[in-house]
Formats: structure tokens, C-alpha cells, sequence
């Protein structure tokens, strides 16, 4: 676990040393075009026909990636009366951080009414697990982010124990109807979100005959099954890239099966497992309208919120608060997904994109 | 099917059944992967077949679904879905949302992709990891954003921007005014966008409002997947082609296109699936308005039962839209021979 944290740790200062330094990458450019323009290796025509085309990307990038600019700019200008009645461009001089300190200290993010408190295990009482854990010091409770994070957790840890042993089976081992398994798998890896709204209304109607309509528990079961096929199947291609010859190594020298799969099997496919971890995340974090539907506001995740902020009043929308919130929502999803940006572009495009 | 483990001379009435059963030691495997298709079943299997049982019935809402409220009827629902305007309202502005979008999705993502591989554009690699910045983003948050872009209000993002419009075409004339002194030039109306422009409650103005933000949500998978193709196209082809003294468009038609013709329509199979099931896009922007004219096909089924208690008539349209989701699916493991690592 401190191997991993102390990995991401190093893999984020190298890309962050890497993007500082790019502007005297850049300038050294500049210098050997001035150059080879001197020593008449390139024409100025030529050197201006790639700053033409160099502009012209970058302009792109800046209308294409417009809408970040506006989010960050709103969650900055709380209270200037520049963004509210000047335009979308706010002045710098006047940001500030009220929007996050209303988001942390007295929207629903963190706390109810962001009446903080802290938790405290109990230990007996009823229930299966004779633990549980209150909440000392808030009069209202935990808000949605523990909403969320339940739900998360819940999806991953069943999607983990679902996606891995299958994924290893469907790699290693040759069963009836493996095939025939895999195919529907590979089937349902290709649809979006829209499949689980269309069963929505028959899954409304299932959740309340068993009265499990406002539960995350059961929600997080919902979304890690969605999270099945794609994952399986993603997971089970790079675990064929292992080569078998490894484990009959560890056979020859008498390693117990069990043995095969934790010294040889799970450190060769963490790259894999990482993605899925990133994919299985994403299921329970972003979804929206099925929590919206099934769920009751006190147990409304994080995605809910978000929604309801935006569309508490048609003209009143308070987009400051909003852009914070949206950003403290998104921006965590946003740094993991492109630390492990590489693995997750493959785990995008993998399968048929070679044809 | 069923393969002897042989140990069949053995006659204890165990190894007998275990012999007669279609499953032998070799495939324990498959219990690994049991509980994977059991959750999965219950949870996305189960709950289609229930729908197009709902769809057999009279329900009309979710209690007299469980409670036995509700009878079957056949295949009323279907039908009175065929003779139902909103259907095939709903069915042509989903069919035309695909379309637009896919079209204009593959034009902007060739071109991205196109550029930020081009050999003189410096930083590629850069501007290539900026240009996907949105893939990281959760589609919740991108969405609600861009509705804020869109908002009817007067400060809305959109309408700032053509207020700036309005005050450019205005100098621009004015200029024209004080240079041409011995006539008076007035700026021509319909030239000039009257503010504010309430983008979501016009039906074309939301439509492409929904293409727009459509595109921004697709593009970085098609770019992904086009810049790979392209990276995989040898150089010595270009080079080749240059020699033999190809222009661009030339060496564009005949080396790069049949490079990327095959992936482009992959990627376009895969988002014009997720197009046609578009939810919440029209769900945030304005649930599908203005006056029910802009429901793509998964709204229209999911307002019938939350917002007018049709389960019944909803489960039906569902039906509907599930299969053709299924079609999709089908042609896009079929044409993207998806399925070949199967067989391995």
C-alpha cells in the first residue's frame, strides 16, 4: 500500500517536473529554428509555415477546452460583480475562494449543511458486525461525499471479487460454455449507460417488491455488475499476455496453486488491475439518474447534488458555487484518470482497433 | 458434450452421476466465473426480461406492478405505441441526433487528429494529451457545465459570446460609416442577434445545443483511436508519396484515408451507439423540451413512467430501444471482430 502511494507520489512529481520544464524545451526550439534560419538551413517561409500550423493547433486547444477555462474561472469569482454582469472573462485580480469556502463549510458536500464533525468507532450493539460508527460534533450528519464513498466502496469490493477470479479463469482455464459466456460479455462491453436506464423502470418496480429502492448497498451491487462484462473481459486480454510459462515454472519448483496466483499472477497483472480499479470507480462515482431515481435525498451521492445544484432555478443558478462544487466533484476522477492516463487509453481502444 | 473423466469402470453411485453430469473436474473454472454472471444476470438480465413482461401489461405504475394491479394485455402497448405522434417524434429526433452528431463528430476528430499529428505542428505530444482532457472528466459534470454554457440568461456563456458578436458587427459598420463619409451605413438587422437567446427553449436551437455538447463528449475516444491509426501508417508511405509528387490531398485520399477508414467507422458504430442512448444530455439540459418536442428515445420512455405513470406504454418504448441498442452491439463486435480473442 506505501509502495503504491510512494509509486503515484514519484509518477506525479516526474510528469509535474516534466510539464514545468516544457517552457525551456520550448524556448531551446525557438533558439534552433532562430539558428538554422541564420545559417540559411530553413527558410523563413518554411519556419513560418509550422508557427501557422503550431498556432492553429493551439487555438483549437483553446476553444475545444473553453469550458474547463469558464468552470475554473466561475469557482474563483464568488461575489464579483465582473462575472455576473461583465462577461465570461473574470478578472484574476479578483479571485478569490469564497465559492470552495461555502462548498466545504456550508453546502451538503462533506457534512449536511457542512456542520462538520468527526467519527467515532463504536464497538457492540446489534448487527452483523458488532461495530458501527457515529458521528460526534455535527448535529446533521455525514453529507454526500460519505454517500458516495460508501456506494464506491461497495462497487469495487464487488466488482473485485467478480471481475479477477473471472477474468483469471476465462484466461487460464478452458470450462463448458466458456465461449459462449465470453460472447455475451464481449456483447454487453459495448453498450453505454443507456442499456441500465432502459431496464430502470422494470428495476424501479424489482427494488420496491423487495423493498430495497432507497439501500447503496444494493445500489453499489447494481453498478459493480454493470461494471462486469467490460471489465472481465479487459482484465482477462491482459492477463493472456502473461505468459503461461511462468506459473509451470513455479509448478516445476512446487508452488501450491494458491502460491501461483499471489506470487506470479497478481504482481504481473497490477498494471490491469489498476485500470479496472480506475474503470470500476468511475461506475459508482459518475452514475447519476439511477441514484437519482432510486434513492431518497439523504442518501443522495455526490453526482445528485451536483445535478440539483445546477438546476435549483432557472435563471438564479448559482454558477460559482456550482463550478466549485463540480470541481472539488471532478477534479480528484480527473488527477487519478491521467496519472494512469497511458494504461487507461489502451484499456479505451483495446480490441479490433488494429484491423 | 458430456467427456469422461475415466474413471468410469468405477461403479460408487457418486462417480456415476458425476460421470453422467455434462461437467467434468477440468471444468472447475467455471466457478470462478459463476458468481460474475449470476450478479450480472440478476442485476441486467433479469430486469430486461421483467421489462418486456411490463410491457405485456396494463401497469400503470410501479405498485401495480407488484401488487397485481396490473393485467396482460397482449401486445396492446406496441400497438397503441405505433399509432402514439410522440413515438415517432421521439424516433426521428433521436435518428436525426445520431446522424448530426455522427457526422460532425468524425469531421472534428479527423481533423484533431489530423493536426495534432501534423509533421510541423511543435508540442504534439502536449496539445495530444490536452486535447482528451475532457475523457477524464465525469459526464455528470461535463454536461450540467455545458448547460451552464447554454443558459437562456442573459450572462449565459453563449449569449456574452454573441453580445461580443453583436459589438463587433457594430464597430465593423461604424468603421465602414466614417470611411464611406458621404453615405450613412446602417448596421443591416439580420446581421445582429437579438439578446438574450434562449438556446434551450427553442426546439432547433436545444437540438444543436444536444449535438454540440454530443461532440465535445465524443471526440476524445475517436481522437485516441484515429491519432493510434495514424501513428500506425509507415512513414516511407508518405515519403513515397511525395516523391512521386503527391500534394496533401493526394497523399491524404491515398495513403491516410484507408489507413483510418476502418478504425473511423469502428469509433463511429461505438458512438452512435452511445448517441442513440443519450439520456442525459436532454435530461439536464431541459428534460427533453421544449413542449416533449426533443426526447431522444430513452428520455420519452423513462417521462412515461416517472413523470405520466405509463409503465406499461414505457416498457414498451424500452423494448424498442433495447433492441435496437442490441443491433448496435451486434454490428459492433461483428464488424470490429471484437469477439476473435475469444477463441483463443
Amino acid at each position: 500500500m506505501i509502495d503504491a502511494l510512494r509509486g503515484a507520489a514519484a509518477l506525479l512529481v516526474s510528469k509535474l517536473v516534466h510539464f514545468v520544464t516544457a517552457p525551456k524545451r520550448f524556448v531551446v526550439m525557438i533558439q534552433r529554428a532562430v539558428h538554422d534560419v541564420r545559417t540559411g538551413e530553413r527558410t523563413v517561409f518554411d519556419v513560418g509555415k509550422s508557427v501557422f500550423m503550431t498556432t492553429l493547433g493551439v487555438t483549437m486547444l483553446l476553444v475545444l477546452l473553453f469550458p474547463l477555462y469558464w468552470i475554473t474561472a466561475a469557482s474563483f469569482a464568488e461575489g464579483t460583480r465582473l462575472f455576473n454582469t461583465g462577461g465570461i472573462f473574470p478578472d484574476p485580480a479578483t479571485y478569490n475562494l469564497d465559492a470552495y469556502r461555502w462548498v466545504i463549510f456550508e453546502s451538503d458536500f462533506f457534512f449536511v449543511d457542512g456542520d462538520w464533525g468527526y467519527p467515532q468507532l463504536l464497538i457492540g450493539g446489534g448487527g452483523l458486525v458488532p461495530l458501527s460508527i457515529d458521528w460526534i460534533g455535527t448535529d446533521t450528519g455525514p453529507g454526500a461525499l460519505f454517500n458516495s464513498l460508501y456506494l464506491v466502496s461497495v462497487t469495487i469490493v464487488a466488482g473485485f471479487a467478480m471481475i479477477v477470479p473471472g477474468a483469471y479463469a476465462f484466461s487460464r482455464r478452458s470450462f463448458i460454455a466458456r465461449k459462449r459466456i465470453l460472447y455475451g460479455y464481449v456483447l454487453f462491453t459495448q453498450i453505454g449507460a443507456g442499456l441500465s436506464i432502459a431496464t430502470l423502470v422494470a428495476l424501479y418496480s424489482l427494488f420496491s417488491a423487495y423493498g430495497v429502492t432507497n439501500n447503496l448497498f444494493i445500489l453499489g451491487l447494481f453498478y459493480a455488475a454493470g461494471a462486469i462484462p467490460f471489465n472481465t473481459w479487459l482484465l482477462k486480454t491482459y492477463m493472456d499476455n502473461i505468459p503461461v510459462s511462468y506459473e509451470e515454472a513455479a509448478m516445476v519448483d512446487g508452488a501450491s496453486f494458491l502460491q501461483t496466483i499471489r506470487e506470479i499472477i497478481i504482481p504481473l497483472t497490477k498494471p490491469g488491475l489498476a485500470v479496472i480499479l480506475i474503470f470500476v470507480w468511475l461506475a459508482g462515482w459518475n452514475e447519476f439518474i439511477i441514484a437519482q431515481t432510486l434513492l431518497s435525498p439523504e442518501n443522495y451521492p455526490l453526482s445528485v447534488e451536483l445535478y440539483n445544484l445546477a438546476t435549483e432555478g432557472r435563471f438564479q443558478t448559482p454558477w460559482t458555487r456550482f463550478a466549485a462544487f463540480a470541481n472539488l466533484f471532478a477534479l480528484p476522477v480527473a488527477i487519478v484518470y491521467f496519472m494512469a492516463q497511458r494504461s487507461v487509453e489502451s484499456g479505451l481502444s483495446f480490441g479490433g482497433m488494429e484491423g | 458434450m458430456a467427456t469422461s473423466t475415466g474413471t468410469g469402470s468405477s461403479s460408487s453411485p457418486l462417480s456415476r452421476i458425476a460421470a453422467a453430469l455434462p461437467f467434468t473436474r477440468r471444468d472447475w473454472g467455471i466457478l470462478l466465473v459463476i458468481p460474475g454472471v449470476v450478479l450480472f444476470s440478476a442485476f441486467m438480465l433479469y430486469p430486461i426480461f421483467y421489462l418486456f413482461y411490463i410491457s405485456l401489461t396494463d401497469a400503470t405504475f410501479a405498485g401495480s406492478v407488484i401488487g397485481g394491479g396490473a393485467e396482460l394485455i397482449g401486445l396492446d402497448n406496441y400497438v397503441q405505441l405505433l399509432t402514439d405522434s410522440q413515438f415517432w417524434t421521439s424516433m426521428s429526433i433521436t435518428w436525426a441526433f445520431v446522424a448530426v452528431s455522427l457526422v460532425i463528430k468524425v469531421f472534428v476528430a479527423v481533423g484533431i487528429a489530423l493536426l495534432l499529428n501534423h509533421a510541423r505542428v511543435a508540442g504534439k505530444r502536449y496539445m495530444r494529451a490536452a486535447a482528451i482532457v475532457p475523457l477524464g472528466f465525469p459526464a455528470i459534470f461535463t454536461i450540467t457545465v455545458w448547460r451552464g454554457m447554454f443558459s437562456d440568461a442573459r450572462f449565459g456563456v453563449f449569449n456574452v459570446m454573441l453580445d461580443y458578436y453583436n459589438t463587433a458587427i457594430t464597430g465593423l459598420f461604424g468603421l465602414v460609416d466614417v470611411a464611406v463619409f458621404f453615405t450613412a451605413v446602417a448596421v443591416p438587422t439580420f446581421l445582429l442577434v437579438e439578446l438574450p437567446v434562449g438556446f434551450l427553449s427553442g426546439r432547433w436551437s436545444a437540438f444543436f445545443a444536444y449535438v454540440t455538447t454530443e461532440v465535445w463528449l465524443a471526440y476524445p475516444f475517436m481522437v485516441i483511436i484515429i491519432v493510434s491509426a495514424l501513428q500506425d501508417v509507415p512513414r516511407e508511405l508518405h515519403e513515397a508519396a511525395m516523391v512521386d509528387g503527391a500534394g496533401y490531398l493526394q497523399r491524404f485520399r491515398t495513403v491516410t484515408l484507408p489507413a483510418i477508414k476502418r478504425p473511423v467507422l469502428f469509433a463511429a458504430i461505438l458512438t452512435g451507439a452511445t448517441s442513440f442512448q443519450q439520456f442525459l444530455i436532454p435530461w439536464v439540459f431541459n428534460q427533453g423540451g421544449p413542449a416533449r418536442q426533443n426526447e431522444l428515445i430513452i428520455v420519452y420512455g423513462y417521462r412515461e413512467a416517472i413523470s405520466f405513470n405509463e409503465f406499461g406504454l414505457s416498457a414498451a418504448i424500452l423494448i424498442v430501444a433495447i433492441a435496437f441498442i442490441g443491433l448496435f452491439m451486434y454490428v459492433a463486435v461483428r464488424w470490429g471482430r471484437l469477439a476473435e480473442g475469444v477463441d483463443e
